[in-house]
């Protein structure tokens, strides 16, 4: 048979080492690819994880404008240092409401996967208008713009494209009592499409995270963000075996 | 079969295929001198178009 | 000669290629511009003069894709439509369809660069584009796919030259990777701004199957099908072995797509995914140096032009620094180093002794190879291109100088411990050690950039000369007609 195969008809034959050329290159990406689809280990089964509320999701995409993952990661490895400097490692679980997800390639800043909690409100306001005030040797850019007003005409358009995109957010009433059930009363008022408006604007008023209440800021949507980053699940809750079986 | 649906083998079973693979293209490259010099042959096909030719009855 | 040529109508179609030629200096010039500036700003944040605009964050996807897609694109486009019309001994297919991939490209990289200082972004590195761009890249790349395999079609040549094989494998990969990573739910009709249709660890492995691919066929495998067209070419040899490139255009072909996942180690992404990625991108080191081998074998016949000839320099180099970064490539995906080097600018250094070192001074070469043929005339300057070379090889050593002992530092400094057992250094002092090796990084950019100006000049009288020549034949043939 091997002396019958000339590969003379791949090369004299467009098409065969096209379709060749296709073969060879599909592999990789199917073996590596498909099961994480159709798999349901490679994900844990964590209490608390939950979609993001509208004034967080809208932080979420300022971040995504402004390219923080092109200098901070949200990903902490398994390792004694890391553990120290950031906390727990980073579950699969934490960023399955992530479209896209932001684990980042790169550590120009600190990685900000638990971040949330770590610093006051006041804090973030003041680093990200100035960051040098208060870590003087930082290299970050100063985003003074982020205190400008927050547009959140389109939030409901935003939270309708991640539901179709796999985020649970609640479009009826149905959707709305599944989400009761499944994050409870509290977190479902939240993930409700047709109220997106008035919790975004209740949550930036309640928050204060921009020490402003009278006015809706990126700021406000970017530090709610930030300050609940790595805070959705309760690690003195859960056994370490337990999370063993997924790495 | 149940060894194949299995992730945790993927790595053995990549490696296999590619290794079993990469055998056969070496052996058929490299197992006929016949064939090798008609491979290498084809070697010769940048220095075939008209600019050389051009440059030969030039001179 | 150049008489006659103008009297016979071109054997090939040269005007598309003569634009992507043009474009592909034009981008390099401005993408490393962009590329030395945001150097900067990490050595001297004030750089960054409060602009939303202009911020680091907003203005490093501006300078990937300036010199992925518009330099590197440009020229990929440029040398894929000269290679498949020489060894192929036709014209293009459809030359209209090849204009259109001209603009639809040109739009793609301004538009891209113009949604990102403005704040649009899909959030995954190297596929920034949103979705109108990104299908507009589907429709250009689709035209160029039909150009380029309708031109194998119908060639005079009976067999496929192997430099084909491996622009075709680079263009299917592409439509694959590019549809794939780029699926996204759009917020409206009307806006810019959409979600992935992936999370969390599924969309990283979706990402970086795309993003180390971009790298292994972007900008490996078409940069190896113009290395073997224009090395052998330039060299007059021919490529030392036909049939290693055979053994090792299939190797590289399947074992590239396996690899990304090392991008993902101690990550939340499973172990076996990882692990795999890890594997294959050590056995990567055999196919990934055949092509070196081959290249510098076919070279090894010409040293005596290697001390006159400075396009031959840059083609030696380029074949070094794909060696060296393929080498450096197997060795941190080994869990163990990258453990240390993820996530520090030893990665970025990699990529530079990639992209710098590799793709760039190999498209040098084979522009000032082909430049020349297009416009039927000679480079300007010899010496010019000869200080281009020293300029941009010492650019690119301080570069990825400066990156090796700023990566290995900072991933030293962050896992250090102090004699009881408390970490001995807080993160923001590994940002002030970094600081000396930013300022070394820029200015190897700028040696670098500074000898991309002097090719962008060279260029410019060359083709001025080429020119100029062709009217002084032309005008007195029209007198005689």
């Amino acid at each position: 048979m091997l002396k019958n195969f000339k590969h003379e008809k791949v090369e004299t034959n467009a098409g065969v080492l096209l379709v060749l050329t296709m073969l060879a290159i599909s592999a990789g990406g199917l073996v590596e690819i498909a099961p994480l689809f159709f798999i349901k280990d490679t994900m844990e089964n964590v209490p608390g994880v939950r979609p993001y509320t509208p004034l967080e999701q809208r932080g979420r995409d300022i971040y995504i404008r402004e390219g923080c993952y092109t200098c901070h990661s949200q990903m902490i490895r398994p390792f004694r240092d890391e553990q120290l400097r950031y906390g727990h490692y980073s579950l699969a679980a934490e960023s399955k409401y992530d479209h896209p997800f932001q684990w980042g390639s790169k550590r120009t800043g600190p990685d900000l996967a638990r971040v949330g909690g770590k610093y006051s409100n006041e804090w973030h306001v003041q680093h990200m208008i100035q960051p040098k005030s208060v870590v003087p040797e930082s290299v970050m850019p100063n985003y003074p713009w982020l205190m400008s007003p927050l547009d959140y005409a389109d939030i409901g358009d935003r939270m309708r494209a991640l539901r179709v995109a796999g985020v649970p957010y609640s479009a009826n009433k149905e959707e709305y009592q599944r989400n009761v059930e499944k994050f409870g009363a509290d977190v479902a008022k939240t993930l409700h499409i047709p109220d997106a408006r008035n919790i975004l604007v209740a949550q930036a008023q309640e928050g204060n995270f921009d020490g402003d209440r009278a006015s809706v800021t990126e700021m406000d949507a970017l530090v709610a963000y930030l300050q609940v980053l790595g805070t959705m699940v309760d690690f003195s809750k859960i056994k370490p075996e337990d999370l063993v079986k997924y790495r | 079969m149940e060894w194949f649906a299995d992730p945790a083998n993927a790595k053995s079973l990549g490696l296999l295929i590619f290794f079993v693979t990469f055998c056969l293209i070496v052996l058929w490259v490299y197992g006929s001198k016949k064939r090798g010099k008609r491979l290498e042959e084809h070697k010769n096909i940048p220095f075939l178009d008209d600019e050389d030719m051009k440059d030969k009855s030039n001179g | 000669m150049s008489a006659t040529n103008a009297a016979v109508a071109e054997p090939y179609d040269y005007d598309v290629i003569k634009k992507f030629a043009v474009m592909a200096v034009v981008w390099a010039v401005v993408g490393m511009f962009v590329g030395v500036y945001i150097a900067s700003q990490l050595a001297w944040p004030v750089l960054n003069f409060d602009s939303p605009y202009i911020t680091f964050g907003r203005f490093r996807p501006v300078h990937t894709g300036a010199v992925i897609f518009g330099f590197g694109g440009s020229a990929l486009f440029a040398t894929s439509y000269y290679v498949v019309q020489r060894t192929c001994q036709t014209r293009l297919f459809a030359p209209g369809l090849a204009t259109f991939t001209f603009w639809g490209w040109q739009a793609v990289i301004v538009l891209a660069a113009l949604s990102y200082v403005m704040g649009y972004s899909q959030g995954k590195e190297y596929a920034e584009m949103e979705w109108p761009i990104d299908l507009l890249i589907l429709f250009v790349w689709v035209a160029y796919m039909a150009v380029f395999i309708g031109t194998l079609m119908q060639r005079k040549q009976a067999h496929i030259y192997v430099a084909n094989w491996f622009y075709l494998s680079f263009i299917l990969a592409t439509a694959i990777l590019h549809t794939f990573n780029n699926i996204a739910i759009p917020v409206g009709l009307f806006t810019l701004k959409s979600y992935s249709i992936f999370s969390g660890a599924q969309d990283a492995m979706v990402q970086w199957w795309y993003g180390h691919n971009a790298v292994g066929f972007f900008l490996t495998a078409a940069f190896l099908g113009m290395m073997y067209y224009f090395v052998p070419k330039h060299a007059g040899r021919p490529v030392y072995s036909y049939r290693l490139s055979i053994v090792h255009f299939w190797a590289l072909s399947f074992m590239y797509m396996w690899v990304g996942t090392h991008h993902l180690h101690w990550t939340a992404l499973p172990d076996w995914a990882s692990t795999l990625g890890a594997t294959f991108s050590i056995m990567l080191l055999l196919p990934s140096w055949g092509g070196m081998i081959n290249g510098i074998m076919t070279l090894s016949g010409a040293w005596d032009k290697l001390r006159t000839d400075p396009i031959m320099r840059f083609m030696i180099v380029a074949l070094s620094f794909y060696g060296m970064s393929t080498f450096e490539g197997p060795l941190m995906s080994l869990k163990d180093v990258n453990a240390l080097s993820h996530y520090t600018d030893w990665t970025v250094g990699h990529v530079h002794s990639g992209a710098l070192g590799w793709v760039a001074m190999i498209s040098f070469g084979s522009l000032y190879h082909m430049i020349p043929r297009l416009w039927n005339t000679q480079m300007y300057s010899i010496r010019l291109i000869n200080t281009h070379f020293w300029l941009a090889t010492i650019g690119v050593l301080l570069y990825i100088t400066a990156m090796w002992i700023s990566g290995i530092s900072q991933g030293l400094m962050w896992r250090a411990f102090d004699d009881f057992g408390n970490l001995q250094y807080s993160f923001v002092e590994s940002v002030a050690a970094m600081h000396p090796f930013y300022v070394m990084r820029a200015i190897g950019g700028m040696f670098f950039l500074a000898g991309m100006c002097l090719m962008a000049y060279n260029v410019y009288r060359t083709i001025r000369q080429g020119v100029l020549a062709a009217q002084a034949t032309a005008a007195p043939a029209a007198a005689a007609a």
